[in-house]
């Protein structure tokens, strides 16, 4: 099983409060940004526009695997715990482990019928952002 | 804060701080993010979500009165508690928590001015210690339907030519957007504005910090600008009723009108509804 369906089976099995701790654990577990990735993000380069929070990703592709890096406003603890949850996935996988991961990934994590739909489109926008960035990197776009 | 016609409905992050042991004193944090209160709040304050703990998960309606008192039970609030709402994002969370509170008629509301923000900025500890408090036997008086408008109102309101404030960002009342920019789409098949509704957006009551503008300042929006006058029966509206929560907070408390309506179906019911009618520059 890869690890993004690990996770699925977690958040499924998870009641509402289990939940919420799953979500505050990976948004204090957020690795710091690596240095070489700051000066892209204080000048503003890979933010997720359609994120309200501030939200920025570094994605690339090496030997077959993906390298992603992110950063999150520590205010705003449920986006930086979901980017989070997608940086533990996503850290070192195959590039087609990433590409065929669930559309509906936010559904099948029952985030959305836990957290109300609003909460839900600066999550899917850094989800499709990701997505989107491995495909380029992996030079299938 | 002297100046507002009801300057008690507000209290500094200051009198919080000296009433952090008060036992008639109960700190409900009410946040857009979900996880905010966890991650550190107001020592002895208890966590309120809007959507999973006031709203029906079925039925487009607020819980029902008998899980309300079930709540503030749990909450350990009791009738006679004075409850102080924060929150993030200039109390916007914690002036829908706080309007929700009054519909179900409990009495000592009040709202920390500068909310969540200003604590922090302040310097002020925060702590992730979750406190439990002893059950109270709550008992809503009842719904105070004078605060709460429906489609009916609504359409009674248009024909009485009575003043709307649709406190949405000045895009989604032109409609060249259906929400708000980079939130997410609700769902509304028609853009616009209910006839005759005047545009502020929200936030032009609250300064940087979070705080409420002062009752000139205020005055000088909604009385100067926009024309509503004294004694007027107003329904202010947005996209689902919580912006225009915060707008009811400031209408009634801080500018004293008496009779100001919050429509929750707002532009999500309205943009939706066959043959309403909608004003589109």
């Amino acid at each position: 099983m890869s690890r993004i369906e690990d996770i699925i089976e977690l958040f499924s099995e998870a009641d509402y409060q289990a939940m919420l701790g799953m979500l505050l654990d990976y948004s204090e577990s957020l690795p710091p940004l690596p240095e070489e990735f700051r000066e892209a993000r204080d000048a503003g380069f890979n933010r997720v526009a359609e994120c309200e929070t501030p939200v920025f990703v570094f994605v690339g592709v090496k030997n077959g695997a993906v390298d992603i890096h992110a950063d999150v406003a520590r205010e705003s603890p449920t986006v930086r715990g979901f980017v989070s949850l997608l940086v533990d996935a996503f850290n070192g996988a195959p590039v087609e482990e990433v590409l065929s991961a669930p559309e509906n990934l936010i559904h099948n994590l029952r985030l959305d019928s836990k957290l109300g739909t609003r909460r839900m489109y600066g999550l899917s926008a850094v989800y499709s952002r990701i997505k989107n960035e491995v495909r380029k990197a992996s030079g299938e776009a | 804060m002297a100046d507002y016609v009801h300057p008690e409905a507000l209290v500094s992050t200051e009198w919080v701080s000296e009433h952090l042991k008060d036992p008639s004193v109960r700190i409900v944090e009410s946040d857009e993010d979900v996880l905010l209160y966890d991650t550190g709040h107001i020592e002895g304050s208890v966590k309120i979500d809007w959507q999973a703990d006031l709203q029906d998960q079925t039925v487009r309606d607020y819980i029902d009165k008998v899980r309300f008192e079930k709540l503030l039970s749990e909450k350990g609030i009791a009738n006679d508690t004075t409850v102080v709402f924060y929150g993030d994002r200039n109390n916007w969370w914690a002036c829908y928590a706080f309007w929700v509170f009054k519909l179900f008629g409990h009495e000592k509301c009040v709202v920390m001015n500068g909310g969540r923000q200003k604590w922090v900025e302040e310097g002020r500890p925060l702590t992730k210690e979750v406190p439990s408090y002893p059950k109270t036997s709550y008992k809503s008086p009842g719904i105070d339907a004078s605060i709460r408008a429906f489609r009916d109102d609504v359409v009674k309101h248009l024909d009485g030519k009575k003043p709307l404030i649709d406190v949405r960002s000045p895009k989604e009342f032109t409609g060249e957007l259906l929400h708000m920019e980079a939130y997410p789409q609700e769902g509304a098949l028609r853009g616009g504005h209910i006839p005759g509704a005047k545009n502020v957006p929200w936030a032009t009551a609250a300064r940087e910090d979070g705080t409420f503008k002062s009752a000139d300042e205020l005055r000088g929006i909604y009385i100067d600008d926009k024309g509503l006058k004294e004694g007027d029966d107003v329904i202010a509206y947005c996209r689902i009723g919580e912006r225009s929560s915060h707008t009811w907070f400031v209408l009634t408390y801080l500018l004293g009108f008496g009779k100001v309506r919050n429509y929750d179906g707002s532009w999500t019911e309205w943009g939706n509804l066959v043959k309403a009618p909608i004003e589109k520059p």
